[in-house]
């Protein structure tokens, strides 16, 4: 697509195939259009072929690309989900992997003593950090890549990939003079209506709603797209649905620890100026005394004096992330951690301690609340 | 509501979510999926 007329209730789009450009009337149009890579204006940023991994498409091409020149030194820029994930990538092919992040602490959706845990996780699964450095540029050699250069150092490689997030994909919106909300994504009400009559929009580029903070949130997560975009086709198709909103919800796996987070974090909970205790316990994924109980360390943020959980975080070993959806439910039903010690949760030996590891942590929060 | 036609700009999840959606509850809408890449959502 290459322009909304939404006055005339028609699109403009190109086919790649032919380059042949028809406008396409609509009586209800879905703005679906996603995110895109954040790429940096830096010197030699022409030469980096790959500048995010967020399309099928883009993953297609990596694997195309290592499998061809079988590349020794791999760089990987920023430490969120996709910089992690190819770290691991690199290295399980037998490469030697960097990671450059300007935050203290990989992860930088955990607070920084859960990231703590992760940067350490990386390190011993053997990438090489270097954490609070800037990517200033790149070196090419004939308009190919031969390193990274941060505020610090010069860094040689063969291969570099991005993971700088993603900004939502909203251009053509803002031109039609649809309304943006936070980091220009496209605002939307419960529906999933945008605020120009017939247009919608759900997924990436769409804004959401953070139930616990109360305020309008921008978060490219699949979950949300398939959830967004559920709402928005069931009532398109006449039916009836509302998407009331996130609490920050993600997992993910690096090596063999498994990361988890929802709700708000320190850094956010500054921002709004809420007041917080955090408590943060060591347990075990099954009951001690079996073989193969792994280490699990929960956080668990709760607000000062009414006792309302705010979130948590889990780094641990295998069984660990999904014990977050505990979390997660206990935020959208709004308990204090004091509720969430009774709470009725499953316990056998193969699955967990006598008190679930996330449940000791709310006991722990609920008395220094 | 009586939608004819549907345009949903962006195959992925959702996209994909929506139009199928759409189509399945109303089985007599128009549903057209614009895509620029060559492929639709692999996990929908």
């Amino acid at each position: 697509m290459e322009e909304i007329d939404s006055p005339r209730g028609r699109v403009r789009v190109r086919d790649l195939q032919n380059n042949r450009v028809v406008w396409e009337s609509y009586d209800q149009l879905l703005l679906a259009t996603g995110a895109v890579p954040v790429c940096p204006d830096l010197p030699g940023a022409d030469a980096v072929e790959i500048c995010g991994v967020n399309t099928l498409q883009s993953g297609i091409e990596l694997r195309r690309i290592l499998d061809d020149r079988n590349p020794k030194n791999g760089i990987v820029v920023g430490g969120g989900y996709i910089g992690l994930e190819m770290a691991e990538a690199l290295v399980r092919r037998g490469m030697a992997v960097s990671l450059v992040s300007r935050s203290p602490e990989v992860m930088k959706t955990l607070d920084p003593d859960m990231g703590h845990l992760v940067s350490q996780a990386l390190r011993d699964f053997g990438v090489t950090l270097y954490l609070e450095e800037t990517l200033i540029g790149f070196e090419t050699k004939s308009g190919k890549i031969t390193g990274v250069v941060t505020d610090r150092r010069s860094l040689p490689a063969d291969i570099v990939i991005l993971g700088l997030g993603v900004r939502p994909n909203t251009e053509l919106a803002a031109a039609a003079g649809i309304p943006l909300g936070e980091r220009r994504s496209i605002r939307v009400n419960e529906l999933m209506q945008t605020f120009v009559a017939g247009i919608w929009a759900a997924g990436d580029c769409a804004e959401t709603f953070h139930l616990v903070s109360r305020k309008p949130y921008y978060l490219a997560l699949g979950t949300i797209a398939n959830r967004q975009g559920r709402v928005a086709g069931v009532n398109l198709g006449g039916g009836s649905a509302t998407f009331p909103g996130v609490v920050g919800t993600a997992v993910t796996k690096i090596c063999e620890v498994e990361v988890a987070r929802t709700g708000l974090q320190e850094s956010e909970l500054r921002e709004l100026g809420i007041e917080w205790a955090s408590a943060v316990i060591r347990s075990r994924t099954k009951a001690g005394y079996l073989p193969g109980a792994g280490k699990i360390t929960v956080k668990v943020l709760a607000e000062k004096g009414s006792g309302r959980l705010l979130g948590g975080q889990i780094v641990g070993m295998e069984g660990s992330a999904k014990r977050i959806d505990t979390l997660a439910t206990a935020l959208h039903a709004g308990f204090t951690v004091e509720e969430m010690i009774n709470l009725d949760v499953g316990y056998a030996p193969p699955f967990s301690p006598v008190w679930d590891p996330v449940v000791i942590a709310a006991r722990e929060a609920a008395k220094l609340v | 509501m009586s939608t004819e036609r549907l345009i949903v700009v962006g195959g992925d999840a959702a996209g994909m979510s929506a139009a199928a959606q759409a189509k399945r509850r109303n089985p007599g809408l128009e549903v057209v999926v614009f895509e620029r890449g060559p492929h639709t959502s692999y996990s929908a």
